[in-house]
């Protein structure tokens, strides 16, 4: 019964980690405006945690330069179980107009799992909340299949 | 026979009331209420009432993470100890005029036992060995220092309200004592210490404007930095217990005495459950609304304080407010 309890738990109270990897800065106002009174996150339980100690959902914008990959994979590897990644924008999926450039190594799929992708550039608020709902929906299955 | 319901009893009040369940239960419910009556104050839906009790359970069934660097023993310790002190301090403080256990100088122990959770995460943020920490833990000795000295005032002045010639530090005595001549609140030299008291709250607890010790925007939560999984739940846990218990000591010294006259006949084993379970209800309806005084809504309109102007303001400000009521007392208003 703890054990149920836990795992519904988990999508209740899925807390946010996001890292920036060389995205333009939209994406992450957008996230941002998610969080705020307007569209109001707070109300499924989403809180913007400060470190990837506490996180639940990371959410990876940008395009991965040269330059954040390293430092993405850390993070990421800092994140305790259960995780879910979580792609911000069209950057991190496609490269979208960076495509081609010598300093961008996308997709973020080369490096890590990723479970939601919000497409857009940049995504609507409404799809953002779509998004990390799934998300949270995912955490919970990862902590039922957890031992 | 008579030794053995004696134990039962001790359990009983240590496990269920005053202690543990009463204490985690109602500490989760206040910060679940802080929560949600900002987010009506923001005109916005917030979360449930619940969502602290949530993130608990979501935190226990997290991975726990110790950083190579740091001392694991102390690293796991710290939080349950923090958690254990406050747990005690709970079953000190008169709930309805009823103390689980009482004795001569009931507030000594309580000053001594409130300075244990926030040694706690010094403690377990200076094992982690994070620099955001270390940061964490030099400004959360300056915030201990600054609120403990007006504490101490506000403690002193009423002892010395309720003991006359001499200083009475026993919190069953302050209860009685209210009991027959009315609330502490009421008396007017007391007013500034209550004052003073309602703002010691918020940075005891590590509230808004007060919270420069873990401030999730600027030092990532200080010395929580490295904390994950259920460590970082005791710790989260602590945190909603330690409202209750400071609103709770808020209530026993200024507002004791207001359950007295109430009376439901129901006992179990030769206790007043009926009375216990009314008395809890109402001490809880009581610490709701002083937390939605002192720190719901001081959070709400304001910002964060630096660590200076913070220290300034305890020495100066709330200092000096419980200076009041102590020579007032003192020359007998």
């Amino acid at each position: 019964m703890f054990k149920k309890m836990i795992a519904a738990a988990g999508a209740k109270s899925p807390w946010i980690y996001h890292i920036n990897t060389g995205s333009c800065n939209g994406c992450d106002i957008e996230l941002v405006a998610v969080l705020t009174p307007r569209y109001d996150a707070e109300r499924f339980g989403f809180k913007l945690a400060g470190t990837p100690r506490h996180a639940d959902i990371v959410v990876v914008s940008g395009p991965v330069t040269s330059q954040s990959k390293e430092r993405l994979i850390r993070t990421l590897e800092q994140v305790p179980e259960p995780k879910v990644v979580v792609t911000l924008g069209s950057c991190p999926k496609s490269g979208n107009v960076f495509k081609g450039s010598y300093s961008i190594e996308c997709p973020v799929d080369k490096y890590t799992h990723v479970d939601v992708s919000i497409a857009g550039c940049t995504p609507k608020p409404e799809a953002i909340i779509e998004g990390l709902y799934t998300a949270a929906q995912i955490l919970k299955e990862k902590r039922r299949e957890m031992k | 026979m008579s030794s053995f319901f004696q134990i039962i009893e001790n359990i009983v009040k240590a496990m269920i009331f005053p202690g543990l369940l009463y204490a985690t239960a109602g500490g989760l419910l206040l910060a679940g209420l802080d929560r949600k009556i900002i987010a009506r104050m923001q005109r916005r839906v917030g979360p449930p009432v619940l969502q602290p009790t949530y993130d608990f359970l979501k935190l226990c069934g997290k991975e726990t993470i110790v950083p190579h660097v740091a001392n694991k023993p102390v690293f796991l310790a710290a939080p349950f100890v923090g958690y254990v002190s406050l747990v005690v301090m709970m079953l000190l403080i008169p709930i309805g005029g009823y103390s689980a256990f009482s004795g001569k100088a009931d507030l000594i122990v309580i000053l001594y036992l409130l300075t244990i959770p926030a040694v706690a995460m010094i403690v377990g943020g200076s094992a982690s060995g994070s620099p955001f920490a270390g940061i964490g833990i030099s400004r959360e000795m300056v915030t201990m220092m600054a609120y403990e000295l007006p504490l101490i005032i506000v403690f002193l002045s009423v002892a010395k309200l309720v003991g006359g010639d001499s200083m009475n530090f026993s919190l069953q005595d302050i209860t009685a004592w209210q009991e027959q001549n009315g609330p502490v609140i009421f008396s007017l030299s007391m007013i500034p210490a209550a004052i003073a008291m309602l703002l010691i709250i918020p940075a005891e607890v590590g509230m808004q404007p007060f919270d420069v010790a873990e401030a999730e925007t600027e030092i990532c939560e200080g010395p929580l930095v490295e904390y994950s999984g259920f460590p970082l739940g005791m710790f989260k846990l602590g945190t909603a217990v330690r409202i209750f218990v400071m609103t709770s000591l808020f209530t026993s010294l200024f507002l004791g005495g207001i359950t007295s006259g109430i009376h439901i006949g129901w006992t179990v084993c030769g206790v007043y459950v009926g009375d216990l379970l009314v008395r809890g209800l109402i001490h809880f309806a009581i610490c709701a609304v002083i937390t939605l005084l002192c720190m719901t809504f001081i959070h709400a309109i304001t910002a964060r304080l630096k660590i200076e102007h913070l220290f300034k303001f305890y020495w100066t400000v709330v200092a000096g407010l419980s200076l009041i009521s102590l020579i007032l007392v003192w020359i007998g208003v």
